[in-house]
């Protein structure tokens, strides 16, 4: 018997829709099954999968020379064991500071690039590489087009890492391919964080922004006429430790998740 | 088993010693140096002098300022490593003639030459003096000065060539015994202290110690100077230690191995315009390279494409791989990723792969734990092939890891190192306690001080400080009081008053 149009049709989009890069509302079929601990317990209550996506696009924007990725990021720089990348970081880490928050220099391997083509390349080439857990990017002085997210975005897909873009957050306007896209602002007491586009979650049902404290010491000394007032958060950074904080979690630490 | 008998009779070998004796300098290739004294040096002693330099009393182990004041001459350094290339050159070429060739090198005096053996040979070339006229017809291209001489022994022959002379071709161990009897106790160079031993108990020439040996037999010369001694002895004139029984066979002869490298070139029948043509015929040759080194269990990290067309133009193409490889797939990334960063200078109608500088690939170290260690081994070995690639893209600079240098001040104790090098990463409690920023500036920044106070990219407030960094006293004497400073932006910077020069700056980023 011969096949008619719609039989056709409905085959072809049945093939269409077992696309796992094809996004279904707030289906979570093809979701990425992996997520790492992100170390903040409002983070992962606001994450599908309870933590950061692997395998997938993680887009981050942030305001102009404001640089918070080693906050959102240190619990899980300082856990895992495999190669953290900085590709492209906007200046020098400080490898005081990296051992202070517990992360193996060992692990830490910064990658320098001068144009858009080697920046994707190297991006493609690392996001693929099964021994990579991290891959922490920035998009500098290059913009790129939703084809080059795109490329990036299928890389991801055939490694095991973390792979996050931080961009201007003037890339908020564009379309992008990311599986996750966040935007982060740092306010005088803490860092609020949104989600601006999260697979698997409908964009009107997406979490309120989330307020991440800063440390303790990052506040500094408090005027005179403040020194009374005694309701600020105390909370430090993830790795800092004191004794006021040792009996309160400030995040659960879980391990890698497996969906089935 | 009639050649096998012939080859190992005894007394039937004939050596011929080639002597480089002006190899110092001539490796460092000099102009003009017959108008000039020159001498080379090492070790601050003359181990050359050229005839001028020698003329005006310059001799060999003298002080290079004795030197310089006796002939104003020049002085070179000796290097080693060119006159041993040199040699092994040489040796490479006279593998046309004989397998059996020998490096000599005297240590005490700046000699040094080849010893072939060329019995076997002798019927190919029709003869010694034929065979000689193509040695001395391939030494005449060569830029070396040299003196040459047959005898029986290796030895021996190195010996006569001090004093050469005519021979036909048909002389006979008794002949050589005989001119070796009359040379000069002075030629056994590697035995400065004994010849002194020697002349005080009288003996002149190589003879007085044969007849010594004769008489006495070769143990008296074993106890008086040494068994390295009699050894040499024996040696140069052949004579058997073991006098109850003398041995069966000669002494087997080393074969020369001449320096094996892959090369092999593919010709197109049509000119090739575009690089993704090459593509295919790049990947059949590396995985020849491939097969050829894993059945000599080698591996290499630099290899060379030499692209050639009609014209006999050529554009070589060099390949450099961070770890040493016997797979072709790395190799054939690193290739692409030069090849498609530039146009094809010409149509190209042939296509050369070269591999001299391959090596055992048996040297890496395995870990014996039988946990993952597999799993991860094959993730190293994907992470070091990826590193790979980008430095090919990227430069090896533009790669590397952070680790902590002993130093008060930030920016000299945060260096970056390779990725083969281990990191520091034990820092004092000084700087442990201390609260620092996750960025550092590449150069600190100028703060500008306006009425309103500091400014920076928008107006700074103090949060916290000073924290005191003096250090650099005996370079550049530092002394800077740290602050965290809150924009209005709210991001938090690490800035410090230079105390010296008065003047504020930002010098990392909190984050």
């Amino acid at each position: 018997m011969n096949s008619t149009p719609t039989d056709n049709n409905d085959a072809a989009l049945e093939r269409l829709l077992n696309r796992t890069d094809i996004w279904r509302g707030d289906s979570r079929l093809f979701l990425p099954q992996i997520a790492l601990d992100s170390g903040y317990t409002d983070i992962n209550a606001s994450l599908v999968n309870n933590g950061w996506p692997t395998r997938s696009l993680v887009e981050v924007c942030q305001k102009g020379f404001q640089q918070q990725e080693l906050i959102l990021f240190a619990p899980i720089l300082a856990a895992g064991t495999g190669y953290i990348v900085l590709l492209n970081p906007p200046t020098l880490p400080f490898c005081q500071a990296l051992i202070q928050a517990g992360i193996n220099l060992e692990r830490v391997i910064v990658v320098q690039v001068g144009n858009k083509a080697d920046f994707l390349a190297s991006f493609v080439e690392l996001a693929r590489t099964e021994s990579c857990e991290v891959l922490l990017a920035w998009q500098q002085h290059q913009t790129f087009s939703y084809t080059e997210l795109r490329k990036c975005s299928l890389a991801t897909n055939e490694g095991a890492a973390l792979c996050v873009l931080f961009r201007p957050d003037s890339a908020q306007q564009q379309s992008s391919p990311a599986v996750l896209r966040i935007s982060t602002e740092i306010r005088p007491t803490d860092i609020q964080l949104k989600i601006l586009k999260q697979k698997g979650v409908l964009q009107q049902r997406q979490s309120e922004p989330i307020n991440l404290s800063l440390p303790k010491a990052w506040r500094g000394l408090l005027p005179y006429h403040l020194l009374d007032q005694t309701s600020l958060d105390q909370t430090l950074l993830p790795g800092h430790s004191s004794a006021a904080t040792a009996k309160r979690k400030s995040a659960t630490v879980m391990p890698i998740k497996k969906r089935k | 088993m009639a050649s096998s008998r012939r080859y190992y009779r005894p007394g039937s070998r004939l050596w011929l010693a080639l002597r480089f004796s002006q190899l110092p300098i001539e490796v460092l290739q000099l102009e003009d140096t017959d108008n000039k004294a020159v001498v080379i040096t090492e070790k601050q002693r003359v181990i050359y002098a050229n005839a001028s330099a020698s003329t005006a009393g310059v001799r060999y182990g003298a002080d290079i300022t004795t030197a310089q004041l006796l002939s104003n001459c020049e002085a070179h350094e000796r290097n080693r490593p060119k006159e041993a290339q040199a040699l092994a050159d040489l040796s490479a070429q006279l593998y046309q003639f004989t397998p059996y060739i020998e490096t000599y090198i005297c240590q005490h005096l700046p000699h040094a030459g080849l010893l072939l053996e060329i019995s076997t040979c002798l019927k190919l070339f029709s003869g010694v003096r034929a065979l000689l006229g193509h040695i001395i017809d391939y030494l005449h291209s060569t830029p070396y000065t040299y003196e040459y001489e047959f005898a029986h022994t290796a030895k021996g022959a190195w010996l006569l060539s001090f004093q050469p002379t005519d021979i036909s071709g048909e002389e006979t161990k008794t002949f050589f015994c005989e001119r070796l009897k009359r040379l000069p106790i002075q030629l056994l160079h590697d035995f400065p202290d004994t010849i002194d031993a020697l002349k005080k108990t009288g003996f002149t020439t190589l003879g007085d110690i044969t007849r010594q040996i004769d008489a006495q037999k070769i143990s008296s010369i074993k106890k008086r100077f040494g068994l390295k001694f009699a050894q040499a002895i024996c040696d140069i004139f052949s004579i058997e230690q073991d006098l109850q029984q003398n041995s069966l066979f000669d002494k087997p002869l080393t074969v020369y191995k001449p320096v094996e490298f892959f090369s092999e070139h593919i010709q197109f029948d049509y000119p090739i315009s575009q690089s993704d043509q090459l593509h295919h015929p790049i990947e059949y040759l590396l995985q020849n390279l491939s097969q050829y080194l894993r059945k000599r269990q080698l591996a290499c990290q630099h290899i060379e494409w030499k692209l050639a067309d009609i014209y006999r133009n050529n554009f070589l193409l060099q390949v450099y791989s961070d770890s040493a490889e016997s797979h072709w797939e790395l190799l054939y990334d690193l290739t692409l990723i030069q090849l498609d960063s530039r146009e094809l200078p010409f149509e190209v109608d042939s296509l050369t792969l070269h591999c001299r500088d391959a090596r055992l690939s048996q040297n890496s170290s395995q870990s014996l734990t039988f946990d993952n260690t597999r799993k991860s081994r094959a993730g190293a070995r994907s992470f070091a092939i990826t590193i790979a690639k980008l430095k090919a893209r990227l430069g090896d600079a533009a790669i590397y890891k952070l680790s902590y240098r002993d130093a008060l001040l930030p920016e000299i104790s945060n260096a970056a190192i390779a990725l083969n090098e281990p990191c520091n990463q034990d820092l004092p409690d000084i700087h442990k306690k201390a609260l620092r920023p996750h960025w550092l500036l590449p150069s600190v920044a100028l703060i500008e001080l306006r009425k309103q106070g500091l400014y920076w990219r928008g107006q700074l407030t103090l949060l916290a400080g000073p924290e005191r960094i003096r250090g650099n006293w005996w370079n550049n004497p530092t002394a800077r009081d740290y602050f965290i400073a809150q924009r209005h932006d709210n991001v938090r910077l690490w800035i410090f008053l230079d105390l010296h020069k008065k003047t504020w700056h930002v010098h990392g980023i909190f984050g």
